[in-house]
């Protein structure tokens, strides 16, 4: 699996996600990439990313929900006076949400296959030699988040058995100041390892990503077709935007951009398990 | 032949008055060299100072002068003296970029530009000098620390440094860990290369070495590895009365994580008045057998009754407790919390603290940081005291003042269980040794003790 080729599938994606607002081809995109982590990385193992996504997605939806009391099918109504909330509530804001929600967990899980399926030396291996120490800057500093999640554990269990209890956001300071310092020094910390092993000396060795192979060829031809497919579509008016407001309609759906979109599930036939 | 040199060598940190180290003068030769003092001594800078951390990674204030394979320390950034000095630091998860070995070795050689077709015999060359060649190919946080660790010298060793620091490297390993850092460290100095090490296991190292440093107060000398002794180890404090009632028990306890059982089926009580230390491997289930006694994980199955009251409990990362201004700070809140009477300066000057009472705990150094966390937990009268590692990075004098303050928890009917990898301070304080590993816990003989 080349970072370059999974590069170019994530950003057939991201561009077809975020240039429609028909929702159909969104949520068709979101199932593909969601079959493409299934493939690569396995069902089990994305369950917990997948939650998180979903919350998410789910959070953004209601926001909308809850804030815009726009729209014609009033679902039920809460009295004016209650600041922020009253109001109708609509299945227009819902649709919107739910299209919102639908695009930021279609986003999320495009861009998922770097952190769960790619090494992050085989990310940096990619990148073009101009961007090579700011990349292993960054790949080095991704590698201290778990160590920033047991922090928070360890931190929270130690200062329970001192006595402290969360009581409001002030008593959390407790809890965030080490955690928080305790990023900050080992990020110190491995700056000083860097350095010591000659980072920043001069140009680094161009350590090449491996070739791409036949089926990298493959998801490249697939995700570039995928995109000029629906950028035609989407100029030629096949792939018609939605909106819901004033009233909420089913999007329409052309087999034309639906095809472009299935494209992106080239993964599932070219990609063998990671794990 | 002179490996370093430092002449006349006085260093502040940043915003510091008094100097970290002071008039230094040294001549290192080749072989090995081994670095002892007391934690916060200024070992730590001393060593920094040889491959240019100090001072061109810390700032400061930098007078006197320092020579490094001919080369002036000061006029020599860190990253140009890295291809002749190797560095290893303390904590192995801290110094890796990249999560797969080969590659991790390699990071220097890619650094320094070395042609793409020599780093794969280099980083091959190296992890057999460190003696794992097996692990090529592994993914770094699939290592033990002992492991992760050799990794970090087959780093080094890939830069073909002529000179090699270590900083402390087996502070936190397991003695089966250190015991293979040790060996691979024996190893690069019969391959001709110069060694400089900081370490509180001496046995091993005192007689192959060529040299001595004692740092103490920021004052470096010299001493006859051959003749020096370490600091006499704790005696076994006698006991002021016999254990009472029990504290706490563990029935049927299972414990672990994602399916993977790490207790299995445990039936371990304790009393008061009792030290229990805990002995095994690094994973082998001690700091999950103490979070189940101190109520802070849930076992899968079984059931963990505790006698009620204050449950003292040192975490084996200490900055995970350290957020006040002051050591005096972190002790009063713990106090207060208590709504204990006794006064801060009890416990800051049975550990040796009053002198760095009132800096910033997390500006110390790694011992005195240790020392001020035990300080942070242990003041008043704890019925329940659960310690991981609490000897880990600090010297024999401190490990001495905390087998004495252990011994006073225990005759004032405190319940006592330790983490430890340390033979010393289990045979000091220790009523019983249990050994977990492979998720079980079995009765070890108490080791012999000194009187």
């Amino acid at each position: 699996m080349n970072a370059r080729a999974v590069a170019a599938w994530s950003a057939a994606c991201l561009v077809i996600v975020l240039s429609t607002t028909n929702p159909a081809y969104k949520a068709l995109v979101l199932v593909a990439a969601l079959a493409a982590l299934a493939t690569g990385v396995g069902i089990r193992r994305i369950r917990g990313p997948l939650f998180a996504v979903l919350l998410v997605a789910a959070f953004a939806s209601l926001v909308n929900f809850v804030s815009a009391h726009l729209g014609s099918t009033v679902l039920f109504e809460l009295p004016e006076r209650i600041p922020a909330i009253g109001g109708p509530y609509t299945l227009e804001a819902l649709a919107f949400g739910a299209s919102g929600g639908i695009t930021i967990a279609a986003a999320i899980l495009s861009a998922a296959p770097f952190s769960l399926l790619l090494a992050s030396h085989e990310v940096m291996d990619a990148l073009p030699p101009a961007l090579s120490r700011t990349g292993v800057a960054i790949a080095a500093s991704l590698n201290l988040v778990p160590a920033v999640a047991t922090s928070f554990v360890q931190v929270t269990e130690a200062q329970r058995l001192r006595g402290w209890r969360p009581r409001g956001p002030r008593s959390w300071m407790e809890v965030v100041v080490p955690v928080v310092l305790s990023s900050v020094e080992g990020s110190i910390q491995l700056a000083e390892s860097m350095e010591a092993r000659g980072f920043g000396s001069g140009p680094r060795t161009a350590v090449e990503s491996t070739s791409l192979q036949r089926s990298d060829w493959m998801l490249v031809a697939a995700s570039g077709l995928a995109l000029m497919a629906f950028a035609v579509s989407h100029a030629a008016g096949w792939a018609a935007d939605w909106f819901p407001y004033p009233m909420v309609s089913l999007p329409a759906m052309d087999p034309r951009p639906m095809a472009a979109c299935v494209l992106l599930f080239a993964p599932v036939l070219v990609w063998r398990s990671r794990h | 032949m002179a490996i370093a040199t430092l002449t006349h060598l006085t260093y502040w940190y940043p915003g510091a008055s008094t100097p970290a180290l002071n008039d230094a003068c040294l001549a290192t030769e080749d072989g090995l060299t081994v670095v002892a003092g007391p934690s916060g001594s200024g070992k730590s800078t001393l060593l920094r100072v040889f491959n240019g951390l100090v001072p061109h990674f810390h700032g400061g204030r930098f007078a006197g002068r320092a020579d490094v394979m001919g080369m002036s320390v000061s006029e020599t950034p860190t990253r140009k003296l890295a291809r002749t000095v190797g560095f290893v630091f303390q904590d192995p998860e801290l110094q890796t970029v990249y999560n797969a070995v080969d590659r991790e070795v390699a990071f220097g050689l890619e650094n320094i530009g070395l042609p793409r077709r020599e780093i794969a015999g280099r980083v091959d060359e190296a992890l057999h000098a460190a003696g794992v060649e097996r692990l090529a190919g592994r993914a770094v946080r699939t290592l033990s620390g002992g492991e992760r660790q050799r990794v970090a010298l087959a780093s080094a060793l890939a830069m073909r440094p002529r000179l090699v620091v270590l900083d402390e490297p087996t502070s936190q390993l397991d003695p089966g860990g250190a015991e293979i850092v040790l060996e691979a460290t024996m190893r690069i100095v019969d391959d001709g290369r110069s060694v400089i090490v900081s370490e509180h296991r001496l046995d091993q190292l005192l007689h192959s070495a060529t040299r001595l440093v004692l740092v103490e107060g920021g004052i470096v000398r010299t001493a006859d590895p051959a003749s020096w002794r370490p600091p006499a180890a704790s005696h076994r404090l006698p006991r002021a009365s016999a254990p009472g009632g029990e504290a706490w028990s563990l029935e049927r306890v299972s414990a672990g994580f994602d399916r993977y059982l790490v207790l299995d089926g445990i039936d371990l009580a304790g009393r008061s008045g009792e030290v229990v230390a805990l002995s095994g491997p690094n994973g082998g289930g001690k700091t999950t057998l103490l979070r189940l006694i101190a109520g802070s994980l849930a076992p899968l199955a079984g059931k963990v009754l505790r006698r009620p009251g204050r449950v003292a409990y040192l975490p084996q990362n200490p900055t995970a407790l350290l957020h006040r201004p002051t050591v005096r700070a972190e002790v009063c809140l713990t106090l207060d919390r208590a709504r204990d009477p006794e006064p801060p300066e009890a416990i800051l000057t049975q550990l040796g603290l009053q002198s760095v009472a009132d800096h910033y705990p997390r500006d110390l150094s790694c011992g005195e940081q240790q020392r001020a966390a035990l300080a942070a937990v242990l003041p008043g009268t704890p019925s329940l005291v659960l310690l991981d590692e609490p000897t880990r990075g600090i010297d024999a004098s401190a490990r001495s003042a905390l087998a004495t303050l252990v011994g006073r928890l225990r005759d004032r009917g405190a319940a006592v269980v330790l983490a430890t990898h340390d033979t010393d301070l289990r045979s000091a304080v220790a009523d019983r040794v249990l050994e977990v590993r492979n998720g079980k816990v079995t009765e070890m003989q108490l080791e012999v003790t000194r009187v």
